[in-house]
């Protein structure tokens, strides 16, 4: 992978070449009502407006380590809400993770998403813009969809913010829509979700034959509590066709026809780097950067109650993930609230699909058990067999 | 793969674009044929994919018409007794031909030949099937005469079922309840070709087919691939591809989506700008008792149809944006007399009347342009856009795309973009829907 570096090189300076050159528009411009020096958080005399949250993702490309030790060229997002704007683009370029940073916010807040995109290092030949797609979410308007045949894109250099009033309360998902079957396939993809109102009732708030008591989490405002959990853990499932990300690396025509994915992930690693804790080594093609911290390791105490919350951001094929040794009640899809809920111990996610299920473990004697695709070949790290979509859930 | 890729498919939109502007305003609608008796011959014919391939199919024509792929859509009434007559002029090789259609009730084959599963239309003879449209829905007819290859092959095609006490203008229902009501319906027949196999059989060829190779490398919605979908319905350059798939709607109507999945595979079928409600599966609604209404339906905003399967939508759009999408500087108002939040006519979100925009949109030197990008935020706005940006909005119209997020599917033949995707859009309500 010599080769990489060496072409990296005068990619990078390229790319500046690119930006300084460009019309004197192109600057990383963060918008968070509040903020004066726009890093995106509150510090000194900054105040922060009530419910408003404010994000910084940079869009770009870097590299990732496969289960089996196979380096991976990625697009990707990464997360620099606190950094200073003049400091994005070094920091950012080159830097970006798999699978994007996992967004949580509550619903009712509202969302500043700022967007910055720093560019391809690895392809100082693309021009591609970027943006993020909130997947799912109800009653969008265009401008904020990131669908970019319908709306706007970004600019290498340049930023656009997305404001969101956070809906529903539930599982969705983002990604990049810019040439969506290359970006995604490349790695622009993460896990977001949405934690209800009823979160946070005054204790002692009674709901049904449940009584809130702070603390409490629900999936949904379910008026029972019967979505209540202790731990949640997104899970999201994922898969790459090396050939493919071999083939933008080396500046080669697309495999779009005979796409097929043999590298089945957890939240963007095969087992059993699933459940480490420790990342992956940083490859040095990236500069030693962390680019897969995520790890899929599902851990809870005996009685407690695991949320988990599943989605599918594959794009080429239907992925069956079964929790043999815990039984799955169901209780939501697409970030709704199902009318009747129901239990299994395997669900069937294709691409931009996502489940809420609740692991209740009362009656699991302490142990491991594990979660794991049931399309048996796809455990599997490529050609190394034992590996892949599967992860460990410890009850302690 | 930005500069090859998107120019390729920005020149796609101004013919449907201009088409669409040419056509008479007609409300939005599925098309196909109404009857009790018809009479079908399949033949053989090839149909257009983007890329430029032309592909033999074997398909269903309406009498001794063209053959299109899909079969023509029939739409029928409940507990109509339906008489088809399909005669067999496909050509020497192809074998006897036949008609399933499931989830109808009462069937019967007359004449031509016994085959495995029904009667079936020699070579250059016909065989009539009869049945009754029992129950109201979405359905799916298919040939039951080696169906590995003559679906294939294009022998698909849907039937609808009205509903008794339907009426086009004051009763749209989809179902016998008030709750499967819509304003406006369209069809969404998924599936997806081997071209291998279409190549392998006009070649004579067809001990070469073999299916454990399949590979599918076309995806397609009511017979056409995008942008193909976006065209108007009977361009005359697609003879043999006459339905096209370009849903529009108002804010707050009701759009019925009627999805047939008549291919091998799962598509997961994603619908930006808001979920669809499921009301119900295969030709039933999701009810827990007869005349319940569908009160076991659920919000999807990614549905998956399995192979043979169909399932019935219901779409709402309104914004819940958290700023004003007619802009604050016009005057408009937000009267809501009835209380349920909404403009008593144009469905505004009152909420998020008069609150402004809330964030500024770069600068255009470092924006990219969408092609249904009208220039504004602001529904019913166009904006003037940079020269060569834009351009296919011209009622400042919010565009949503609809497609299949296995977004491999998003691909003809190797070429991103294109395949099962369409864009649905939102007119303003001063905007007549022209659809088909």
């Amino acid at each position: 992978m010599k080769g990489n570096r060496v072409f990296a090189l005068p990619g990078f300076f390229l790319l500046l070449l690119f930006i300084a050159s460009s019309p004197g528009w192109a600057a990383i411009t963060v918008q968070c009502p509040g903020d004066t020096n726009g890093d995106a958080i509150w510090t000194g005399s900054e105040v922060r407006p009530d419910n408003t949250v404010c994000i910084h993702l940079t869009a770009g490309d870097g590299f990732i380590r496969m289960a089996d030790g196979y380096l991976q060229y990625i697009f990707g997002f990464n997360d620099f809400t606190g950094t200073p704007p003049d400091q994005v683009m070094d920091e950012a370029m080159l830097s970006q993770q798999f699978p994007a940073p996992t967004i949580k916010v509550k619903e009712g807040q509202n969302v500043y998403l700022t967007l910055s995109n720093v560019g391809m290092v690895q392809r100082p030949d693309l021009f591609d813009a970027h943006t993020v797609h909130w997947h799912g979410f109800p009653f969008q308007t265009p401008v904020f969809d990131g669908e970019p045949m319908a709306s706007i894109s970004i600019n290498m250099g340049s930023s656009l913010t997305y404001y969101y009033a956070a809906p529903d309360p539930g599982t969705y998902m983002y990604h990049c829509h810019f040439e969506a079957t290359e970006h995604m396939q490349m790695g622009m993809l993460g896990n977001l979700y949405v934690t209800p109102r009823q979160d946070d009732l005054p204790d002692g708030t009674v709901l049904g034959s449940h009584v809130h008591h702070t603390g409490d989490r629900y999936v949904f405002n379910d008026g029972d509590g019967s979505t209540r959990y202790d731990v949640d853990y997104p899970v999201q499932i994922l898969a790459f066709d090396p050939r493919f990300h071999d083939a933008s690396m080396n500046v080669q025509p697309l495999p779009f026809a005979m796409m097929r994915d043999t590298y089945p992930m957890l939240n963007g690693r095969g087992y059993p780097d699933t459940v480490s804790l420790t990342p992956p080594a940083p490859p040095d093609e990236n500069g030693g950067r962390v680019s897969q911290p995520m790890n899929s390791l599902i851990t809870a105490s005996r009685g407690q109650r695991i949320l988990l919350r599943i989605s599918s951001l594959s794009t080429v094929e239907f992925y069956t993930l079964s929790s043999p040794g815990i039984p799955m009640l169901v209780v939501g899809k697409d970030a709704k609230q199902l009318p009747a809920y129901f239990t299994t111990n395997s669900l069937t996610l294709g691409g931009g699909e996502s489940y809420d299920v609740i692991l209740d473990t009362a009656d699991v004697a302490r142990g491991t058990y594990f979660l794991y695709t049931t399309n048996l070949h796809n455990l599997s790290n490529d050609n190394e067999d034992f590996g892949g979509m599967m992860t460990e859930i410890v009850i302690n | 793969m930005r500069s090859i890729m998107t120019q390729r498919f920005r020149w796609f939109p101004v013919m449907a674009i201009l088409l669409l502007l040419g056509a008479s305003p007609a409300l939005a609608a599925i098309q196909g044929v109404t009857g009790t008796t018809f009479n079908l011959t399949a033949k053989a014919d090839h149909i257009s994919t983007p890329d430029g391939n032309s592909i033999l199919i074997w398909g269903y024509a309406l009498n001794n018409g063209r053959m299109q792929y899909p079969g023509p859509t029939l739409i029928l009434n409940q507990g109509d007794t339906i008489s088809i007559t399909l005669t067999n002029n496909l050509p020497p090789g192809a074998g006897n031909v036949s008609i399933l259609a499931p989830g109808q009730s009462g069937g019967t084959a007359t004449g031509g030949v016994q085959g495995l599963i029904t009667r079936e239309a020699p070579p250059g003879g016909s065989v009539t099937y009869t049945f009754v449209a029992a129950q109201p829905g979405t359905y799916a007819y298919y040939s039951g005469t080696r169906p590995e290859l003559q679906v294939e092959m294009g022998l698909v095609g849907a039937i609808i079922v009205r509903p008794a006490g339907f009426n086009e203008t004051s009763n749209k229902i989809a179902y016998g309840h008030p709750e499967s009501r819509y304003d406006d319906e369209f069809l969404f027949l998924l599936s997806e070709m081997d071209p291998n196999i279409h190549e392998f059989v006009e070649a004579g060829l067809m001990n070469m087919i073999d299916n454990t190779k399949y590979w599918p490398v076309y995806w397609f919605i009511n017979g056409r691939a995008a942008p193909d979908t976006m065209l108007d319905a009977n361009v005359p350059f697609l003879p043999t591809q006459p339905y096209n798939c370009l849903p529009t709607t108002h804010p707050g109507e009701r759009l019925l989506m009627r999805i047939v999945n008549a291919s091998r595979d799962l598509h997961p079928y994603h619908t930006h700008g808001n979920h669809h409600k499921v009301i119900a599966l295969d030709g039933r609604l999701l009810e827990s008792a007869p005349g319940a209404g569908p009160d076991l339906a659920y919000a999807a905003f990614t549905t998956s149809v399995p192979p043979g399967g169909t399932a019935d939508g219901i779409f709402y759009w309104i914004a819940k944006a958290g700023w004003d999408i007619y802009g604050t500087d016009n005057g408009h108002d937000c009267v809501d007399a009835d209380g349920d939040d909404l403009d008593d006519a144009t469905h505004e979100y009152c909420p998020d009347h008069g609150k402004p925009f809330p964030v500024n949109l770069p600068h255009k030197n470092d924006t990219t342009f969408g092609a249904f990008w009208g220039g504004s935020p602001f529904l019913g706005t166009a904006e003037p856009l940079p020269p060569g940006e834009g351009g296919f909005n011209p009622n400042g119209a919010y565009f949503f795309m609809w497609h299949s997020h296995s977004e491999k599917e998003l691909t003809n033949f190797d070429i991103f973009p294109g395949g099962m995707l369409t864009m649905m859009f939102v007119e303003p309500l001063s905007a007549p829907l022209v659809n088909p």
